[in-house]
C-alpha cells in the first residue's frame, strides 16, 4: 500500500468521521443533558439540508462560500426554532417516561419529519454542487484530496472546538454540564433547569440544521438521508460514550478509521466493520470509550 | 390486573375471538377484490409479526428494535429452501421458523446481556443491520435485488393435489396458518411460563429472588418470538412472490412496534388491531406520497403522549364508562 493510498484512506475516513460527528454532536448533547435519545435528530438534520437547498435554489446558482455558510446558519436557526416547538409539544411531556417509550416517541417524530419532507420536497434525489472554491481537488503526488473533504474536516474540528469552549469556559455551558451531572441538585441551587433544557434542545437542533447545511454538497439529498445518518450517529455516540462531546468526536474518528480499514481488508462487505465495532463496544464497554457508568 | 398477563384476557374468550376472526377472514374473498385480498393476507401475517413482538414488549418488558432480522430470516429461508433446494413448502415453513429461532437464540444469548434502558434496543438494531448488510452482499440471496419469481406452492399428499397458486387458495392457507400461530402464541401467554414473564417485566430483581431464572426466561421468549416472526416471514415469500433486503432493514423492525403501540401493548389483541389500522391508513393514503408517514408518525406520537393504552385502551375506557353509567341506572348487581 503506497503512501498515496494511505493518505486517500485517511482523508476519506476523516471526512466520513467529521460529517458524522457534525450530526452526532447535537444528538449526544441532548442525550447527555435531557437523557432523551432522540431518534428524530436525523430527521431534523435532513430538514436542515433541504432548507439550505431551497435557500440556494431561491438565491440562484452561486459560487460563494460565504453564501453556502450563510445557508447553513439559516438552516441551523430554522431547525432550532422547530426544536423549540418540538420541545414544547413533545419533549417536555416525556419527562419521567420509560426509556423505551421515549425511543418510540422520537421515532414517531422521525416518521413525521420524513413524511413532511416527502410532501414538501418530493421523493426525487437532488444533488447540489459545492461552491467553486470548494469544488475540485488538490493533487499531492499520487493522492487526490478533494477540497470539499478538507472543508468538512475543518467544519467538524471547528464545531468540536466551539462546543468544548462553550461547555467548559462559559457560564451557560457549565450550567448545561451541571444539570447533566445532577439535575436535582442543580434545581436545589436555584438554577432554572427547565430553561436550560429548552436552550439545550434549541442548541442541539441548531447543530442538526447546521450539519444539514454544511453537508449539503457532501451527498445526494433524499428522504432516506435521515435514517442513514441517525444510525451512524447512534453508532458514534455509543462507541464514544453517550452524552459526551469529546466521546462523539473520538468515536467518529475511530469508527471512520475502522470502516475505512475494513473496506480495504473486506471490500465485499462494506459497512460491516462499523456495525461489528458498534455491537462489540455495546457488549464489552456499554458506557463507551469516554463515558462513565451511571 | 387480572390473573393473566394481558388486560381482560381469558384464554377461552380469546380463542373464541380468534375463531370469529378466522370465519370473518375466510369469508372476505367473497366481498373483496384481489388487490384487497392481498392486503388482507398481509394483515394476517403482520398480526403474527406484531403479536410475536408484543411477547417481548408487552409481556416481558423488553424492547427489540431488530425483529426485522427474524422476519427476513424466515422469508429468505422459505425462498431459498423452496426455490433453490426444492424443499416442499410444508416442510420449508417449519424449517424457516426453526431457523428464525436459532438466529434469535444466537443473538439473544449475546444481546440479552444488556437489557437495561435503551441498550438492548440499539444492540438489536445493530445486529439487524449487520444481517441486512450480509443479505445485501450475498450472491446466493440475490444481493440488492432479492429473490423474485417465487412460486406459490402446490400441496400434494396421497393422490390429493391442492394448488395454492390458484384463485384465493393461498389466502385461505395464510388465514389458517396465522390462526394456528396466534393460537400457539396465546397459549404460551397463558402458561405458567407466560405468567412468570409478566413478573419479570414488573420487577426483574424480585422475580429473580422468587426463583424465576430471569435471563433464561427472557432468552426463551426471545427465541420463541423469533421463531414465530420467522414463521410470519416465511408466509410472505410465496404471498408477495418476491423477497428483498428491505425486509431486513431496520425500518421493517419498527412495523411491529407501530402495530403494538397503536393497538395497545397491554392488550393481547393490540398488535392485531394495530396491523389492521395501519393497513387501512396505508391503503387510504397510498396515492399521496409522504402522507402515510406523516399520519403514522402523528398517530404513534399521540398514542405515546396522550393515549398510552392505544386504540383498544381507548375502547376499553369508553366501554367501561358506558357500562358504568348503565349500571348506575339498572342497579348495583349489574356490575359483576
Amino acid at each position: 500500500m503506497a503512501v498515496a493510498d494511505v493518505l486517500t484512506l485517511l482523508v476519506n475516513s476523516l471526512t466520513w468521521a467529521m460529517a458524522t460527528f457534525l450530526v452526532a454532536a447535537g444528538l449526544t448533547l441532548v442525550f447527555g443533558t435531557l437523557h432523551i435519545l432522540n431518534f428524530s435528530h436525523g430527521g431534523f438534520f435532513m430538514i436542515g439540508a433541504y432548507v439550505a437547498y431551497s435557500l440556494a435554489q431561491a438565491v440562484g446558482a452561486s459560487d460563494s462560500v460565504a453564501l453556502y455558510l450563510f445557508g447553513s446558519l439559516a438552516a441551523g436557526v430554522l431547525v432550532a426554532l422547530l426544536g423549540l416547538v418540538v420541545d414544547r409539544l413533545v419533549l417536555r411531556r416525556l419527562a419521567g417516561v420509560e426509556d423505551a417509550y421515549i425511543l418510540i416517541a422520537t421515532y414517531a417524530l422521525l416518521l413525521v419529519c420524513e413524511g413532511a419532507t416527502k410532501l414538501v420536497w418530493g421523493l426525487k434525489y437532488q444533488s447540489v454542487m459545492p461552491p467553486q472554491a470548494l469544488d475540485g481537488a488538490w493533487v499531492l503526488g499520487q493522492a487526490v484530496v478533494p477540497r470539499l473533504s478538507l472543508f468538512i474536516i475543518a467544519a467538524g474540528v471547528l464545531t468540536y472546538a466551539a462546543l468544548e469552549i462553550f461547555l467548559n469556559r462559559t457560564r451557560g455551558g457549565r450550567l448545561v454540564k451541571a444539570i447533566a451531572a445532577d439535575a436535582w441538585m442543580a434545581r436545589l441551587m436555584g438554577i432554572n433547569v427547565r430553561r436550560v433544557y429548552t436552550a439545550t434542545v434549541a442548541l442541539g437542533f441548531a447543530l442538526a440544521g447546521l450539519a444539514g447545511g454544511l453537508l449539503l454538497a457532501n451527498q445526494a439529498l433524499s428522504p432516506s438521508l435521515a435514517s442513514a445518518f441517525v444510525i451512524y450517529a447512534f453508532g458514534v455516540i455509543i462507541v464514544g460514550g453517550m452524552g459526551s462531546i469529546s466521546g462523539a468526536f473520538a468515536g467518529s474518528i475511530l469508527l471512520g478509521l475502522i470502516d475505512a480499514v475494513g473496506q480495504w481488508v473486506l471490500p465485499t462487505l462494506p459497512g460491516l466493520p462499523f456495525f461489528a465495532a458498534m455491537t462489540l463496544i455495546l457488549l464489552l464497554r456499554p458506557q463507551g470509550l469516554m463515558g462513565r457508568r451511571q | 390486573m387480572s390473573a393473566t398477563a394481558f388486560f381482560g384476557a381469558g384464554l377461552r374468550r380469546d380463542l373464541l375471538v380468534l375463531a370469529a376472526l378466522v370465519v370473518a377472514g375466510l369469508l372476505l374473498p367473497a366481498a373483496l377484490n384481489r388487490g384487497l385480498i392481498f392486503i388482507a393476507g398481509m394483515v394476517w401475517i403482520n398480526a403474527v409479526f406484531g403479536l410475536s413482538f408484543n411477547l417481548l414488549f408487552g409481556l416481558s418488558g423488553v424492547l427489540s428494535f431488530g425483529q426485522a432480522m427474524f422476519f427476513a430470516a424466515g422469508a429468505y429461508g422459505a425462498a431459498v429452501l423452496t426455490q433453490q433446494w426444492n424443499v416442499p413448502f410444508l416442510l420449508a415453513l417449519p424449517l424457516s421458523a426453526l431457523f428464525g429461532g436459532l438466529l434469535a437464540g444466537t443473538v439473544g444469548a449475546v444481546a440479552l446481556r444488556r437489557n437495561e434502558g435503551v441498550y438492548f434496543a440499539i444492540l438489536t438494531l445493530a445486529f439487524a443491520e449487520l444481517l441486512h448488510l450480509l443479505v445485501v452482499n450475498t450472491a446466493l440471496l440475490g444481493k440488492n435485488d432479492g429473490l423474485s419469481g417465487l412460486a406459490r406452492p402446490v400441496l400434494g399428499a396421497a393422490g390429493l393435489r391442492l394448488d395454492l397458486g390458484a384463485g384465493d387458495n393461498f389466502y385461505y392457507f395464510i388465514v389458517l396458518a396465522c390462526a394456528a400461530a396466534i393460537a400457539l402464541i396465546r397459549w404460551v401467554v397463558a402458561t405458567p411460563f407466560g405468567r412468570a414473564l409478566q413478573a419479570v417485566k414488573q420487577d426483574p430483581d424480585r422475580a429473580e429472588f422468587l426463583g424465576i431464572p430471569v435471563r433464561m426466561h427472557r432468552l426463551a421468549i426471545f427465541v420463541f418470538a423469533g421463531a414465530m416472526t420467522a414463521f410470519a416471514g416465511a408466509l410472505v415469500a410465496p404471498w408477495a412472490q418476491i423477497v428483498t433486503p428491505e425486509l431486513a432493514h431496520w425500518s421493517n423492525s419498527t412495523n411491529p412496534i407501530l402495530f403494538t403501540l397503536l393497538g395497545g401493548s397491554a392488550y393481547f389483541w393490540g398488535p392485531a388491531m394495530g396491523a389492521v389500522m395501519l393497513s387501512a391508513v396505508f391503503y387510504v393514503t397510498r396515492t399521496l406520497v409522504g402522507i402515510s408517514d406523516l399520519v403514522t408518525g402523528l398517530l404513534l406520537l399521540s398514542v405515546v403522549l396522550a393515549l398510552p393504552g392505544g386504540v383498544l385502551g381507548l375502547a376499553d375506557r369508553l366501554l367501561r364508562a358506558t357500562r358504568h353509567r348503565s349500571a348506575g341506572h339498572a342497579g348495583k348487581e349489574a356490575e359483576a
